[in-house]
Formats: C-alpha cells, structure tokens, sequence
C-alpha cells in the first residue's frame, strides 16, 4: 500500500484501484488568495515590519528562476518563501501536431545542460506507444551515452556551481570563523586527493584560479569528449532515436571511449575524498548547518539505464524491467522506500498548475493507464498546455514551472535520489562494479594512474541536507562511471558475440491512436516525457523535469514546493555583515543550490526589519521550463 | 516578422569609430544574457578549447585583451553586484568597451506584456504600482546594444530563431537580427555577428570572439564575415565537402540501415546543402562530429531548421536525383579503383613472383591477362610527364656511386668463393 493520500487500493494482484464509495477521487482543497493574506498578515504583525531586498541575480544555476524568501535578520530564521520559474518557451506547444519521430530532437532542445537526456526520455515514450524494441547494443550504448555524460554534469555542479559556495574565497567573506577552523582542520582523506588540511582544500575551490576549479572544467571536457564520440555532438546528441542509436560502433569507437573513461577511476576517487572531507569539516564546523536545506527525505526516482535483456518498451512489462535498471525506481517518503514499481510512480503522478502562469485544462481523455489503473484528471497524459502569462503575484500565480506531486505530495528529484534509492532498493542486477545491499551502495572503483583500487560505500545519512545532497552527489560520480564501466563490458561482449545491430527500424503507422511514457532520468534526476500519438501525429506532449518538481510553486493546498521547504528549514549560520545592506544570504544560496537547480534562478530575499527584497539569480539549466 | 527592438534608420553620414583608432583595447567587458534558451550555448562554450573560456577570462594570452565576462552560470559575484556592471551598461557609465553575447531566441515580450507577464526575465525592477515586477531579457538587448562595440548571437535560435521559433510557438520567438532589425549596428559600426549551430562547435564560439578581439587589438588578421553574419572560415562550406563518409557519396554507396558505415544522405542526412564545419574540426577536443559517428545531418546550423528539415530521418528529396546520379558513375568509379586497389596491394617482389607469401589467406597473386593489359596502359599512364620510373636504367645509375662499397665487399665475397 504506497498510497497514502490517493483513494487508491490494489486487488490480490497488485492491481491497482479507485477506492469504493469515494465520490470525489481527485477532489482536492484549493487554499485561497484571501487566506494566504491573512497568514503573511500574521507573520508580519508578530515580528514587525517585513522589508523587501533584492539578490538580482542568483548566479551559477542554469536556466531561469526566481526565489522569494522572508527572513528575520535577527533571529536567523526564515519566514516565508516562493520559488518561481521566469522562463517559457512552449516545447509541448511546439511538439504538438509533428511527426513522432522528431519528439527525440525537437524535446532535446529543452535542455543544454544535461544532453540527451531528453533524447532517450524521448525516444522511450515513442517506442512504448509504437511497440519498437530496440536490440541489445542499442541499449547498451544509450547508457554508455547516458552514463559518461553525469561523469560531467555532477562535476560541474560540484566545483564549478557549487563548489564557490564553499571556497576560501566566500567562507572568508560570509563566516570568518569558519575560515580560521578550516585553516587548522586535518583531512582525513589525504590519500586520496593530496591536501592535509581543509583550508587548503578550500583555498584550491576558488573560483577561475583555484587548481580544483580549473582542473573540474577541465575533467568535464574529458567526459564530453568520451560522449561525442557515440553522440555527434553535446549537448544536442544525433545518434538517440527511437528504437536504439544510429551509433557506428567498432573498436576504435570503443577503445578511444575506455581511455576516455581510464582518466576517471582516480578522479572518481578523489571526488568522493574531497567532498567527504569537506562536508564533514562543516557539518562539525557548526551543528547549525544540519539545518542547511534540511528535509525529510522524501523523493521519487524513475531508474535509468536499461538492463538489454530485460527491456522491451511495454508498459505491460514496466515493473519487470523497471527493477532491473542498473539504477533503481522508487518512491522514498520520508527516508522510507514504499515502492519501487514504475506504475506505481506513474499513477501517483499529478500536475498542478493553480500557482504558475497557465490555464486549468478541462478534458480528462484517460481514466486509467494502458494496464487498467486508475488516472487522475491532473494525470501528465490528461494534461494540456495552456500558457497564461500575467503579472506576478505570491498569493496567485508566481511561476511558469508547474507543480508535479506524487500521492499528493511535493518530492525532490537528483543525481541523489539515484544513489539513495538505488542503495536501500537492493535490487541493482549482479555486477562486478557496483552492488545494492539493501542499506548502502558499494562502488568498486579500478586502479588508476596513481590510486590503488578503492571500494567506496555510500549509506542514507541520519539527516538530509544541502551538505548531503551534494555529497551524494560525488559519490555518484563514482557511481556513474561504474554504470559505464559495466556497460562497456557489456558493449564488448555484444561486439564479440557478432550482436552489432544497434537500432530497429520502424514506420510510423498513418492511423491508430497510442499513448507511450519514458521513464528516465537527467543530471538532476526524475525525467518523464509522455506522449499520445493519433493517426500520425503528435497529439500530446509532457514533460516533468526535475527542476520542475524541485522548484515548483506551492501545491493548491498550500504546501511549498521542495526549494520552498527546504529554505524556510535554513537557519542563518552567515556571521559577517551589518544589516540587509551586506547580508550575502549564502545559507539560503547554499540550499537552493544543493539541489542543482536546472534554470536560472532568481532568489528574493525580505529582510525582517528592513525595507528592501534581496534578489539574486542562481542558474544551471534549463530544463525545468517546458 | 518585424522586432520590437529596432533601431532608427542610419544617418548617412555615418562613419563608424574603431577602438584602434584610439590604440589597442585593452579590457573588454562581455555580458552574456539568455533569452529562450536551453543553456546548451553556454555549456558548449564551457567546452571549448581553442582557446577556453578561462584563457579568454584570465588576460594569458598575448595579444588577446582581457575580457571581464558577466555570465550568469559562471559568475562568481550574485545579485547587486553581479547587476551593477550590467546597470552601468546601460546608463553608459561602464567606462570600457563591451561586448553582448546572446543565446536563446528574442521572445515577443508584447504578447506576454499585453496581458501583464513575460515570457523570458532577468531581474527585477519596479512596475508603476510599486510592485516588483521581472524585466524581460528582450529589453536588457534592447537597451544593451546601442553602446555594444559588438553583438554576438550565439547559436542557432539567437541566430535565427531556431526550436522556439518553430511553427506553433506561442512566444513570437525570433532572432536578434530580427528583433534589432536591419538597420541596427552596433558601436563599431557591425550589423549582428552570427555564430550558428544548436548548439554551436565550442571551438566555433570561442574562436570567434577572439578572432574579433585579436583584430581590435592590432593582432590579428580581418575576420571575414558572409552576407548573413557568419564568420566565413567557419561556414564557407557544406559540411558534405568534408565529411569523412563523402567518399562513399562519390562511389554511389548508400546507408540502408543505422550503424553501417556509409554515406548517410538516404537516412536523412542534408550535410550536402548545409554549412557546418562540424565533421572537419570535431564537436569537442577534435572529437566526435555528426556524421563521423553516425549521426545525420539536421541542418541545424541553418535559418531553416528545424521546421525546413523535419521530418528528420526521412531522406531528403533533392538525394534521389543526385544519389542516382552518383550510384550511376559511382558503381563505374567504384569498379576502377578495386582494380588499381589491387595492384597497390603487392610489394614489388610479390609483383614479380606472381605470388603473395600471407599466411593469413590465399592471396591469389596471379593477375589475368586483362589486368596486365589495363595495368601496363595505367602504368604508362602513370610515368607520364614525369622522367621517374622505380628501378629504371637512370636511377640505377643514379643510385650506383652509393653502391660502391658494398658493391666491392660483394665482388671480393664472390672473389674467395
């Protein structure tokens, strides 16, 4: 029973449906402009006057969002936020009435940071609804695709977005006495990346001239070039189509991929050294930062990485295949796994759009998914786009990002929520690379150039944060390229057995009505394309990106979106400034942050007690706005 | 389509100023604003290598000036301070030259501002009501182009429009040098420059601007740019002309199938038509490139795409008339050279002997009495114009007073014998 707010059931055989005697299923209670008035009237009249600064804005996130957030200087707490999307540039408007073949390359272009992702997301939902299975090497090669380019994206967040927050350069500026910790502080993961004490670790995180920063954009070039050479071209791929990859596969392809990959295994390495030293020095550093962008643990994963014996595009089949992802799906609830089947997550998926700039659709074409369940009205594949752009309001419509919530709830989504959910799922397929325990995930990362092999393990953290999820985060440096790695074999053994078909070919049937979803994932996890194809063409497109269901506006019934909460969670630890004039607000920065927010991000701070909004753009991709 | 951003028609009169009319520059501010984009132009910058973003920041490279670059992915600095340089822009108080990089298309900002919204923001500024309200990137080009020494649309939507402004958008997406309008040039006197791709080679973008900023500085040579704003060097040519697969283009061989190794223009390839240099300078670190790997061409550098190639993976209908033509004298161009590939294939000594001393086949090292008549006509041909001939009576002759010692070594051996 994985529903909790749902009125949904499951029979004897794991079928799910609608609860008996429930007369409204899908109802839901809508908290009015009117009452949220009353509230940040409360808010104000207990702590005095509430003041607008501007943080104009947020840098080192792609793409483009806003955050609005009230703080009492003093206290060090904050009061009130608001998340919002400022970008709309109507893809699923755009898809509608195309040929279907196309969805792979037109949806691409949603996001540049994390390529291809959308591709493959793409690719899947068009092979679900025209029943294409791609062969063995196809799928395989998807994955190296799929893999080796997080072996840039995760570093690029870590060092180059990222990482600044936490480089000599900030901590001197924000919390001197930090800095004089750091300055003192032994590492304890000398062995692995060379410094021996955290200030210097820091020093090296400066951004543009620290070694660390520079030697991250470098390493991202590595892996990008490992991409292009089964992808074209990065970040828009022209090999991912529907049913495989158009990929010419033959030794030097794979060879000059290995070496690619070969510079990784110390690198790997030396990632998870860093940032465990690091995080664990601040998180001892002030007991406060526990606090920083701190939540109970509850997100949604969809797996990724196909297992090729296993997948065969049906949605009959999803839970089977699904399981057997070299990453596991699941939905966690507050540290607790509570499914890991995909129809599960599908059926529990809503999107709501009371607090962003559209219209409220009215028809509802499917009452259930193509297995019988049961499918709410704000179920992605009833959902249309109607863009509705107004003035910007926090007590209406404030964002162009939707809310996704699954059972009702608001989730986080990331590169985390593959390691945490592949850790306590247990059910990773036998490999030498990597395994699932059930409680951590194992890594066994090769020899390389200087580092002798390592086996790494990650385990849930007693306390989710920023600080955690960033650290998950390198350790799925790690983790991806031991998905690679697994998958190169894989390639190999293909090649050796003579399977070197790498895509099946297809028509697209003049006539017919079929609906498909691509279960996936991007750099910042959760990603789902669905479609519907009538006779021919593209009838609906959906797309939910992680930054969508990270940054979203407030659901109809007021809870806030996963940045919301995770702000209003913050304390204050920022030390150095006066008043509002010079407050940096870098704890907020550092939790919005951690999330890897995928738009360009512009984060509104209201100082208690003083008169202006602190605004400030934080930016990484775009993705989060269709 | 018209712009909402277009600029007065020029005084006739007008003469542009050069900065090296007042010596060499040496710092250049660079605001990199994103309009409807997907980030990919700046990730594909991030990737460059010739030079890098961080050589282009860092003033290292003699000859090249130092840019100061406003990126909001890469800024180190946020809010106030990050928009202050932006404000002084705009008001003309910057007190350096600079330059504006745009990715992303130009969203008709007035249909979303006729109902109160926006479709594209960065920052915020205060609406007559008091209330804070977002400002449309479109206006930040607006206002930051006038006093730009250049514009740079980076990519094909800020080029020419690109997906967001593909048939059925809703935003009235379009490009920079549509929304500046014709007249518009910049400070120095430049209409748009225009680096196109979705997304563009890295290299393509980095190049560029230090092609322009190596020529302001009294470095480099004139970039030359085409009727459209493309920088010339790059997008002289169709990627065809030099792509690794055209060869089997000239011999009429043809991709039927996904992965095989051959001319791809029956699976949908356009690279014959469309002007790229991707396959020639590789996507990343000489890396990669569409069809090197496999990839069809999808006219994405072109004002066409996406609407004017789609449906992609379908074969374009000028390849049936120029494929047949050249699977015609292609399969003939074909047959001659397996024939000449055979004879290239033996060692003089192997030519002699009529035979091929392999172990890993039967190599049949006979020739038919057709191959030597065609052979001895080729070879004839072949010594044609030139005196050289391998082994004739005047190399040996040539060759013989380096010969004498061992010559001598061999007649005193065969002496004791």
């Amino acid at each position: 029973m994985c529903f909790e707010n749902l009125p949904v059931e499951f029979d004897e055989q794991g079928n799910a449906r609608l609860k008996d005697g429930v007369k409204n299923p899908y109802d839901y209670q809508t908290r009015t402009p009117e009452e949220r008035e009353a509230r940040l009237k409360d808010l104000a009249g207990r702590n005095g006057q509430l003041v607008d600064i501007d943080y104009d804005p947020v840098t080192r996130v792609a793409g483009a969002l806003a955050f609005h957030t009230t703080v009492d200087l003093e206290q060090g707490v904050v009061l009130d936020t608001n998340s919002m999307a400022t970008l709309f540039r109507g893809y699923e408007v755009i898809l509608r009435g195309r040929d279907p073949r196309d969805a792979a390359f037109i949806s691409s272009r949603a996001c540049g940071v994390c390529g291809g992702v959308h591709s493959t997301a793409s690719a899947l939902s068009i092979e679900m609804a025209l029943g294409i299975r791609p062969p063995p090497l196809g799928i395989v090669v998807r994955n190296l695709l799929l893999s080796c380019e997080y072996l840039y994206d995760n570093p690029l967040h870590l060092f180059v977005l990222a990482g600044p927050d936490f480089s000599e350069s900030l901590v001197r500026q924000t919390n001197p006495e930090i800095w004089d910790k750091a300055e003192g502080a032994a590492t304890r993961h000398k062995d692995l990346h060379g410094y021996a004490t955290i200030g210097a670790i820091l020093h090296d995180l400066n951004p543009l001239t620290g070694k660390l920063y520079l030697e991250a954009l470098q390493m991202t070039r590595v892996a990008r070039e490992a991409y292009v050479l089964l992808g074209g071209k990065y970040p828009h791929p022209e090999t991912i189509i529907p049913g495989g990859v158009t990929t010419f596969v033959d030794i030097t392809v794979l060879n000059e991929f290995y070496m690619k990959m070969v510079k990784f295994f110390d690198y790997a390495k030396k990632c998870v050294g860093l940032w465990d030293d690091v995080f664990d020095f601040f998180l001892e550093a002030d007991p406060r930062y526990l606090d920083c962008g701190r939540l109970d643990a509850t997100m949604v994963d969809l797996g990724q990485w196909d297992h090729e014996d296993h997948y065969d595009a049906t949605y009959a089949n999803c839970n089977d295949w699904g399981v057997k992802r070299w990453s596991t799906p699941g939905v966690l609830v507050g540290g607790k796994l509570v499914t890991n089947r995909l129809t599960d997550i599908n059926v529990g998926l809503e999107e709501f759009v009371e607090h962003s700039y559209y219209e409220q659709w009215e028809d509802y074409p499917f009452k259930t998914d193509p297995a019988g369940n049961p499918l709410s009205p704000n179920h992605p594949w009833n959902k249309t786009t109607i863009p509705r752009p107004g003035s910007q309001n926090w007590k209406e419509r404030y964002s162009w990002a939707t809310t996704p919530t699954w059972d009702r709830r608001t989730f986080e989504a990331g590169a985390y929520a593959r390691v945490y959910l592949s850790a306590v799922s247990g059910k990773l397929p036998p490999s030498p690379f990597v395994e699932s325990t059930g409680q951590s995930l194992r890594l066994r990362v090769a020899r390389g150039e200087a580092l002798p092999e390592r086996t790494f393990e990650w385990s849930p953290p007693l306390v989710w944060n920023a600080f955690e999820r960033n650290r998950a985060r390198a350790y799925a440096v790690a983790f991806n390229l031991m998905v690679t790695m697994e998958n190169l074999t894989r390639a190999m053994e293909l090649v050796k057995a003579g399977e070197t078909r790498v895509a099946t070919p297809f028509e697209i049937p003049p006539e017919g009505h079929a609906i498909g979803v691509g279960f996936w994932g991007a750099g910042r996890g959760f990603l789902s394309h669905h479609c519907e194809i009538r006779d021919g063409l593209l009838a609906n497109y959906q797309i939910v990106t992680p930054s969508t269901i990270n940054a979203c506006p407030r659901t109809p019934w007021g809870e806030p979106g996963p940045y919301e909460r995770s702000v209003l969670n913050t304390t204050i630890v920022e030390s150095n400034f006066k008043d509002d004039s010079d407050f940096q607000g870098i704890d907020i920065l550092r939790a919005i942050r951690s999330f890897d927010p995928c738009m360009p991000c512009t984060t509104h701070v209201m100082v208690e007690g003083s008169d202006r909004v602190v605004t400030r753009e934080v930016t990484t991709c775009a993705c989060g706005i269709d | 389509m018209s712009g909402n951003g277009e600029t007065a028609p020029r005084d006739p009169g007008y003469r542009p100023v050069f900065p090296l009319d007042r010596g060499p520059i040496e710092e250049v501010h660079a605001f990199w604003l994103a309009g409807m984009s997907c980030d990919g132009c700046t990730i594909a910058a991030a990737g460059a290598q010739n030079p890098t973003v961080e050589q282009l920041m860092s003033a290292r490279l003699p000859g090249l000036p130092k840019i100061v670059l406003h990126h909001p992915v890469l800024s180190v600095t946020a809010g106030k301070a990050f928009m202050k340089a932006h404000h002084a822009a705009r008001e003309g108080t910057l007190g350096a030259p600079y330059v504006v990089l745009y990715e992303g298309s130009v969203a008709d900002e007035r249909i979303a501002g006729d109902l109160g919204g926006y479709w594209s923001a960065m920052g915020a500024a205060e609406a007559p009501d008091g209330s804070k309200q977002p400002i449309p990137t479109a206006h930040w080009l607006r206002d930051l182009a006038p006093g730009a020494a250049a514009v740079i649309a980076v990519g094909t939507c800020a080029t020419w429009g690109g997906v967001p402004a593909a048939a059925g958008n809703v935003t009235g997406s379009m490009s920079v040098m549509d929304y500046l309008g014709k007249d518009y040039l910049s400070a120095l006197g430049l209409p748009p420059i225009n680096i196109p791709g979705c997304a563009p080679v890295g290299d393509n973008i980095t190049e560029t601007i230090a092609a322009v900023l190596m020529f302001l500085a009294g470095f480099g040579p004139l970039p030359e740019f085409d009727e459209l704003g493309r920088p010339k060097w790059l997008f002289g040519e169709t990627v065809h002309r030099r792509c690794v697969l055209a060869g089997n283009y000239e011999e009429g061989k043809f991709a039927q199938e996904y992965g095989e190794r051959q001319c791809l223009v029956e699976l949908g390839c356009w690279g014959p038509v469309v002007q790229c240099n991707i396959v020639s300078r590789g996507a990343l670190g000489h890396a990669g490139g569409c069809m090197n790997t496999g990839g069809i061409c999808i006219g994405c550098t072109m004002p066409g795409f996406p609407d004017a190639f789609a449906p992609f993976y379908k074969k374009p209908p000028g390849s049936t008339l120029s494929a047949t033509l050249s699977r015609t004298t292609g399969s003939f161009v074909s047959y001659l050279r397996q024939f000449t590939q055979k004879s290239r294939n033996r060692t003089p000594n192997w030519a002699r002997a009529q035979a091929v001393p392999s172990g890993w086949a039967n190599v049949d090292g006979g020739s038919s009495i057709a191959e030597r008549a065609v052979g001895g006509v080729y070879d004839y041909l072949r010594r044609r114009g030139t005196r050289f001939e391998a082994g004739s009576a005047r190399q040996r002759a040539l060759q013989a007073p380096s010969h004498r010692h061992l010559r001598s070594g061999q007649a005193e051996r065969e002496g004791a014998e």
